[in-house]
């Protein structure tokens, strides 16, 4: 049997707590359970029994290494000032004593049994000032007394746990389990009316949630923010947020962020007593089982993924700001392509990497333009389009039939013809128009040449020249050569 | 690098080390830097192409006229060297063309498009830096017309921690404005054969340009078009019988016009009424 001890140490100079003594301990132990599921609470430390992972992490050195660059990371991670120790023994309360005598020395990590000092078992700390008047200064002078005596004089619980400490009676404890969903409340210092105060609060929780996912050993790919409003308003009692992240998150940073800027958008109609934080799905994390010692947040890249910035630009400036492009099947220039929103749309920029693999894997090289049937002779038409175009193209006036944008212009060439009409006319499926509001395009493309504009993409209806106006037509400005 | 020739001054001979950048001399050379595909402002610019984690500030008299001419090689090249990352335009003037910017090898596919509803430019701002931060972004191109030279400087340094490919665009009165770009480009249209932009580079590490520089930023198939169409055009002009004035004297050598065959072309564009 092998068992660790840990424990967290507040550094005395650190004046503000982030986290209390119980949260550090209660994360402690979440991510001791990422090593071995049996894991207890013990007083002020956290217990593991490894016996059973210390093949698959390496040893007990790897496993103690392993351990301690977590905790630290996850410490750091949260701007909490702490102190790890461990120390490791044959039975839990020998690792128990180990860890108690190393706050005051740092070298007892190595200490015999028989020489632990008296105070480092909890069973024998209300008769400590009888033992020491008595000469008993180590569990080994406690040992050699004997034991229907110490029975009748200390009761059964102290033998019981000198047992325990010797290994005689088996090391059992409730096991520490982590719920299947993530469901925490927190009260909240002082009322708050302005929503982005509210991540004061959501802060703890999601250290709490960061914890939960480490001991689970997954990631968390949609949760849900509930706040609870001051009854004695006329309102819904809740308010509530949704959040999905579109890759599966362990490091909580940039769900933070995401939620702070979500939260900048709320109007709290009533002040918020309390939060709540529920966790709504969660996806367990392949490469997290951590025996091969890949270290999950040492991964972390540098800066953010593309997924991560779609998702914060989208929810700080609306998803339909953020787009990318998608080819469409059309002859009309302004049906060529569609700007979609990059949240949700993630093919291409967002998985960039997965494509690569199965390209690599089917060998074909990467074809810059887009793939056609003809897709030379496609390239070639399209290098004659304009690189800007329009959203909606702009009426020029007209002077004696020229048209006329920002002074006169220079016809360069043209005409290139577009007829696009009757049943090759699609609908758009996303306006949803009907089928009369589509008018047919019969246009004619000219190139003209503006002094100050540079390269103009204009055309001429041809459908609306009636017998009236046939002298003049209209011209519009549809994009520029830039 | 070559030492200065200055007989006047027995100068104490610098190291001939690459952080070293004497202010006669281009400077650079340890820059890291992407080229532009065009020889002649590669040959101007400090490290030979547009500086990789770095501002670059373009300023041009409207927005949307030569931006994609300046750096769409360039843009090209670093998306193709780098298969994993993606370019993000915030603010474009007007919407990018993707058929014809797929037609000059630029991949459509990784672009991100971010605009702002309102036009506010806190956000533009901001979400320009968000892109600089992203590991997965190699250019980014701002269309900024109201920043300011304090947001500028924080660009910037985004830019360098990140080392990003940044070009901000604004408009010409930002000129006179001190911006912490180290290198400001002016742009201006040109009319004529050898080419349809005027880069001045105003400020860059090293004396300042001479002449600005032409480039020829048409793609290929456009300028044949151009061409073509001129050279109808010129043929349509000198086989009219153009209406002379009557004072000149002029013998109207006809057997040169009947010799030569009018095209087909020349009639359908002579045919259409302008």
């Amino acid at each position: 049997m092998r068992w660790i001890a840990l424990q967290a140490l507040t550094p005395t100079e650190s004046a503000p707590a982030s986290m209390s003594e119980a949260a550090a301990q209660h994360a402690m132990a979440c991510i001791a359970l990422g090593f071995t599921p049996r894991v207890a609470l013990l007083d002020e430390a956290v217990l593991m029994e490894v016996s059973g992972s210390l093949r698959l992490f390496g040893g007990l050195v790897r496993l103690h290494q392993l351990l301690a660059q977590r905790l630290q990371c996850f410490f750091e991670s949260n701007q909490a000032m702490r102190q790890v120790i461990r120390a490791h023994g044959a039975t839990s309360l020998i690792a128990l004593a180990r860890l108690r005598l190393l706050r005051q020395h740092s070298d007892a990590a190595k200490t015999r049994v028989a020489e632990l000092p008296m105070h480092t078992l909890t069973a024998v700390r209300p008769h400590l000032g009888v033992l020491e008047r008595t000469g008993c200064r180590s569990w080994g002078d406690l040992l050699r007394l004997p034991r229907d005596g110490l029975a009748r004089r200390f009761g059964a619980p102290l033998l019981e746990a000198l047992d325990r400490a010797r290994g005689a009676l088996p090391d059992s404890y409730v096991w520490l389990t982590l719920p299947e969903q993530f469901d925490e409340k927190q009260e909240l210092d002082a009322l708050v009316i302005q929503a982005p105060a509210l991540m004061a609060g959501v802060a703890p929780l999601l250290v709490q949630l960061q914890a939960w996912l480490l001991g689970r050993q997954s990631g968390l790919s949609a949760f849900k923010l509930i706040w609870h409003l001051d009854k004695r308003r006329d309102v819904l009692p809740t308010g509530e947020l949704v959040v999905r992240t579109a890759q599966p998150a362990q490091d909580l940073r940039h769900v933070a962020r995401l939620v702070a800027e979500h939260l900048g958008q709320v109007h709290l109609p009533a002040p918020v007593h309390s939060i709540t934080l529920q966790s709504l799905e969660t996806e367990p994390l392949v490469d997290a089982a951590a025996a091969t010692g890949s270290l999950l947040m040492q991964a972390h890249q540098q800066g953010d993924s593309a997924a991560q910035l779609i998702e914060r630009l989208s929810a700080r400036l609306g998803q339909a700001q953020v787009c990318v492009w998608q080819p469409q099947a059309d002859h009309r220039p302004e049906q060529m392509q569609r700007w979609v929103p990059a949240h949700g749309q993630r093919q291409g920029v967002v998985k960039g990497r997965q494509q690569v693999t199965i390209k690599s894997i089917a060998g074909s090289p990467r074809i810059p333009c887009r793939s056609g049937l003809n897709g030379l002779q496609n390239s070639a038409n399209e290098a004659l389009y304009p690189t800007w175009l329009l959203p909606e193209p702009l009426r020029l006036a007209a002077v004696a039939g020229r048209p006329v944008y920002q002074g006169p212009l220079v016809r360069l060439a043209g005409p290139q013809r577009l007829e696009a009409t009757g049943w090759l006319m699609r609908h758009d499926p996303v306006s949803g128009s009907h089928p009369t509001a589509i008018l047919p395009a019969i246009r004619d493309y000219f190139i003209y040449r503006s002094q100050q504009a540079g390269l103009l993409w204009i055309y001429s209806e041809r459908l609306a020249v009636t017998p009236e106006s046939a002298g003049q037509r209209a011209w519009y400005l549809h994009g520029f050569f830039a | 690098m070559p030492t200065p020739q200055c007989p006047a001054f027995a100068m104490p001979t610098l190291p001939d080390h690459l952080q070293v950048w004497r202010a006669g001399e281009l400077g650079g050379s340890s820059l890291q830097t992407v080229g532009t595909g065009y020889a002649a402002l590669d040959h101007v610019l400090p490290g030979g192409g547009w500086p990789q984690g770095a501002l670059t500030e373009v300023l041009q008299p409207q927005a949307g006229l030569h931006e994609w001419g300046l750096v769409l090689p360039a843009l090209a090249a670093a998306l193709a060297a780098s298969p994993l990352q993606m370019t993000v335009l915030v603010n474009t003037p007007f919407l990018p063309f993707g058929p014809a910017l797929g037609a000059r090898q630029f991949t459509m596919q990784r672009l991100l498009c971010v605009t702002s509803g309102q036009g506010n430019a806190p956000s533009l701002l901001w979400a320009t830096r968000e892109a600089l931060q992203c590991a997965d972004v190699c250019a980014v191109l701002a269309w900024l017309p109201d920043a300011r030279s304090a947001h500028l400087r924080r660009l910037q340094i985004a830019a360098h921690a990140h080392n990003k490919l940044l070009f901000v665009f604004r408009p010409l009165r930002a000129q006179n404005e001190s911006s912490p770009a180290p290198l400001r480009l002016l742009l201006q249209g040109a009319l004529g054969d050898a080419g349809n932009l005027l880069v001045d580079v105003f400020k860059r590490r090293g004396p300042p340009l001479a002449a600005p520089v032409l480039l020829d930023t048409c793609p290929a198939r456009l300028a044949a078009l151009l061409a073509a169409s001129r050279e109808r055009r010129r043929r349509r002009d000198e086989a009219e019988p153009v209406s002379l004035p009557i004072s000149a004297p002029t013998v109207i050598d006809l057997s040169d016009l009947l010799r030569r065959p009018l095209h087909a072309l020349d009639r359908i564009a002579s045919l259409d009424p302008h």
